[in-house]
C-alpha cells in the first residue's frame, strides 16, 4: 500500500476515534440538510392564513351580470395560502398563537361595494410577528390580484352593459335609482325625423362618432385591465431553481469548513505528535504527505456531501417539496464534491504547514471560512472586487459546480469550466503546501 | 579501518539569527558507541535529528548507505492508535513485507500492552517504549537516541542498552544523547556539546 493510502488509513482511523469531532461531523451535514430543506420546504408551502367573513357573503354572488360561486373562486385564487374560515375571535387567537399567519377579514358592506361596481371594497389583511409577515403580505397581495382577474370580467360586463344603454337606450338601474336612456341608436333616428339645419347635422354627427367611439369601449375597458400581462418562459432548469441552489451552499458552506478544518488540522498534528520527524526520514515524502491531506478532504467531502444530498433528498421526498431531489444528478455532484473538497483540502494542508500547531491551524480555519464564504456569496454588482477576489477561491466555483450539477439540462459546459477552476486553484495550492510542508519538521 | 556508517559534514542549523548548532563533523563507525553530553541547548537533540533526516540542516551534509533508526528525544507515535497500529503503520511505512509478525515481535520484545488503547493513555514508560520499539522497526545499521532513558525504570533502561549493545557488537554504530553522566559507560567516545557546538572541555567542567 502507497505512503499516501497508508497515512490516509490512519487519519481516517483517527478521525474515527475522536468521537466528539466525529459526532460534529455527523451532525454537521444533518444539520445542514434539515436547514436546507426546511427552507425549500418554507419556500413551496403555503402557509395558513384565517378567512374571516363579518360580512356574512352568500354562497354565490353577483357581479354585472356574472355570478361566482365564493368559495370556488377562493379555492381558484388561493395558490399561495391556504385559507381557514375562522370567526373574529378565532382567527385573533390563532393569530396570536401563530396557528396562522395572517387574517383576512370580510368587512361589513364588502357585497355591497362589490355589487355596485362602481366603488372599490377592501379586505383587511393582518398578520402576525416575525420574518414571515413580509412574504404572507405579498402572498395575500397576490391573492386578491388573483381574486381582482377574476372579478374583472364582472366588472368590465357591468360596465359595457352601461355602454351599451348609451348605446341601446332602454331602462337602468344606477346606485339602486331606476331611470330610462334614450340611447345614441334612438337619438339618430329622432334626429332623422327632425328638418334638416346646421344644429342638426352637427348633433348627428356628434352621436355618429359617439357610437363609433362606443363600439370601441369593450376592448379598450378589457386592455385597460390588462395593460401587460405575464407569461413565464419555460425554465431551462431540471428541478426546481431555489431547492437546487440552497442544495449547493448548503453543500458548498459544509465541505469547505470542514475540508479546510480537516486537512489544516491533520497536518498541524503530524508536528504536534512529533511524528514529522519520523515521515521525513525517507519514509514518506512532502509530496505524499500533502496528498494524503488533500486525499483526507477529499474522501470526508464526498462522505458528508453524499449524507447531505441524500438527507437533503429524503426531506424533499417526504415533505412533498416540488422538484430538487438530487437522485439523477447524485454521481456528478459527487465528483464535484471530490474536486471541491481536494481543492479547499490542498489549501487547508498549506494552512496547516505554516500555523504548525494543529490549535492554531483549527482556528485560523475557522476564521477563514467565513470570509471565503462570504466573498463567494456577494454578488458582482454590489461589489466588483470581491467578486474578483472569490474567482481565486473554491467556495464561489463549488457552488457554481453544485448548482449546475443539480440544476442545468446541459450541465457540462458550467461544470468542466468550475472543474478547471477548481483544478486549477487546487494544484496552486497543493504547490504552495508542498513548499510549504518544508517547514514542518521535527 | 572500514568506512563509517554515518558521516556528517560540517552541518549546522540556524533559525534566523539564532545559531542552534554550529558547523560539526561526525563519523559514526562499525561498533562505536557515540555519547553526545551537554547541557539543555547545547545542540544534542538538534544534531541527532539532522543525522536521522528529520531535520534538514542550514549547511553541511550527512552521508549514510546504512539504515538509521531514530529514537526522538518526545515520544513520536499517534496517540489515538494503539501501540500494535503505531509499529504495523511504520513497519508498513519501512517497506516491511511483514508488518504485523514485526509488530508482534516489536511488542513482546519490549513489553509493550497489546490491547486496543490508544497509545495516548499508556504511562509515560510505555509511551517511550513504544518510541524505542518504533525506531527499530526498520532494522536499523544505526540507531541514534535522544536521551532514550530518561522516562524509563532500571529494568526498562537495561533492556534498552541491551538493544543499543547488541547492535553495536553487530557491527552497527550508536549514537545517544544524554544528561546522566552515568550512562556515559555505554559509550566508547564521548563528545561534549555546549553553546552548540563542540567543546573542548571535558565533561566534568561543563557540568562542574
Amino acid at each position: 500500500m502507497s505512503a499516501v493510502l497508508l497515512l490516509l488509513r490512519k487519519d481516517l482511523r483517527v478521525l474515527r476515534r475522536s468521537p466528539l469531532l466525529l459526532g460534529a461531523l455527523v451532525a454537521y451535514p444533518i444539520v445542514i440538510a434539515l436547514l436546507v430543506g426546511l427552507v425549500a420546504g418554507y419556500a413551496s408551502a403555503k402557509p395558513r392564513v384565517a378567512f374571516v367573513d363579518d360580512d356574512n357573503l352568500p354562497q354565490v354572488i353577483a357581479v354585472g351580470g356574472h355570478r361566482f360561486h365564493i368559495q370556488t373562486v377562493i379555492d381558484d385564487v388561493a395558490k399561495q395560502v391556504t385559507l381557514v374560515r375562522l370567526s373574529d375571535a378565532e382567527a385573533a387567537r390563532e393569530l396570536a398563537d401563530g396557528k396562522v399567519v395572517a387574517t383576512i377579514t370580510v368587512p361589513p358592506g364588502f357585497l355591497g361595494d362589490l355589487e355596485t361596481t362602481v366603488v372599490s371594497p377592501h379586505l383587511v389583511l393582518e398578520t402576525g410577528t416575525g420574518g414571515l409577515a413580509p412574504r404572507v403580505t405579498q402572498q395575500v397581495q397576490a391573492l386578491v390580484y388573483q381574486l381582482n382577474l377574476e372579478l374583472q370580467t364582472g366588472y368590465i360586463d357591468a360596465n359595457l352593459a352601461f355602454v351599451k344603454l348609451l348605446l341601446n337606450g332602454g331602462r337602468g338601474t344606477f346606485v339602486g335609482k331606476h331611470f330610462d336612456v334614450l340611447g345614441l341608436e334612438r337619438t339618430a333616428q329622432e334626429l332623422r325625423a327632425l328638418p334638416p339645419s346646421k344644429r342638426r347635422d352637427a348633433i348627428a354627427n356628434f352621436v355618429r362618432q359617439a357610437r363609433e367611439g362606443l363600439a370601441q369601449t369593450g376592448t379598450a375597458l378589457r386592455a385597460t385591465a390588462n395593460p401587460i400581462t405575464l407569461q413565464q418562459a419555460k425554465s431551462h432548469g431540471r428541478t426546481w431553481l431555489l431547492s437546487a441552489q440552497v442544495q449547493s451552499y448548503g453543500i458548498a458552506v459544509t465541505v469547505t469548513f470542514l475540508a479546510l478544518l480537516l486537512a489544516a488540522g491533520a497536518t498541524a498534528a503530524e508536528r504536534d505528535e512529533g511524528t514529522i520527524g519520523r515521515l521525513r526520514r525517507g519514509l514518506v515524502s512532502l509530496g505524499q504527505l500533502v496528498w494524503s491531506k488533500v486525499a483526507l478532504a477529499a474522501v470526508v467531502g464526498v462522505v458528508l456531501g453524499a449524507a447531505i444530498a441524500v438527507v437533503f433528498g429524503i426531506v424533499v421526498d417526504v415533505g412533498g417539496v416540488t422538484g430538487g431531489e438530487p437522485w439523477s444528478r447524485l454521481p456528478l455532484l459527487l465528483l464535484g464534491v471530490l474536486l471541491a473538497a481536494g481543492a479547499v483540502g490542498a489549501a487547508g494542508t498549506l494552512l496547516g504547514a505554516l500555523a504548525r500547531e494543529a490549535r492554531t491551524a483549527s482556528l485560523l480555519a475557522v476564521l477563514l471560512v467565513l470570509p471565503v464564504v462570504f466573498l463567494g456569496l456577494v454578488p458582482r454588482a454590489a461589489l466588483p472586487v470581491a467578486y474578483w477576489v472569490s474567482l481565486f477561491l473554491p467556495f464561489a466555483h463549488a457552488v457554481r459546480l453544485f448548482g449546475a450539477a443539480l440544476y442545468d439540462t446541459s450541465p457540462w459546459h458550467r461544470v468542466g469550466i468550475e472543474a478547471l477552476w477548481l483544478a486549477g486553484i487546487g494544484a496552486v495550492s497543493w504547490t504552495l503546501a508542498r513548499l510549504g510542508a518544508r517547514t514542518l519538521s521535527a | 579501518m572500514s568506512a563509517p556508517l554515518l558521516r556528517a559534514l560540517r552541518v549546522a542549523r540556524r533559525y534566523r539569527d539564532v545559531v542552534a548548532l554550529a558547523p560539526t563533523d561526525l563519523e559514526l563507525n562499525p561498533g562505536e558507541t557515540v555519547a553526545l553530553v551537554g547541557p539543555n541547548g547545547a545542540g544534542k537533540s538538534t544534531l541527532l535529528a539532522i543525522l536521522a533526516g528529520a531535520l534538514d540542516p542550514s549547511e553541511g551534509t550527512v552521508e549514510t548507505n546504512a539504515r538509521v533508526g531514530w529514537v526522538p528525544q518526545r515520544p513520536a507515535h499517534y496517540a489515538k492508535l494503539s501501540p500494535r497500529e503505531n509499529l504495523e503503520l511504520f513497519a508498513q511505512l519501512e517497506g516491511a513485507r511483514d508488518a504485523r509478525g514485526r509488530a508482534t515481535r516489536m511488542l513482546e520484545r519490549f513489553a509493550l500492552p497489546t490491547d486496543a488503547r490508544p497509545s495516548g493513555e499508556l504511562s509515560v514508560g510505555n509511551r517511550q517504549r513504544l518510541n524505542v520499539a518504533i525506531a527499530l522497526l526498520g532494522e536499523p545499521r544505526v540507531l541514534l537516541l535522544d536521551e532514550p532513558t530518561a522516562a524509563l525504570d532500571p529494568g526498562q533502561r537495561r533492556r534498552v542498552w541491551e538493544v543499543a549493545d547488541a547492535l553495536r557488537a553487530d557491527g552497527g554504530a550508536v549514537c545517544f544523547a544524554t544528561q546522566n553522566l552515568e550512562e556515559i559507560e555505554h559509550a566508547n567516545r564521548t563528545i561534549v556539546l555546549q553553546d552548540g557546538q563542540v567543546a573542548t572541555l571535558t565533561v566534568d567542567e561543563v557540568f562542574g
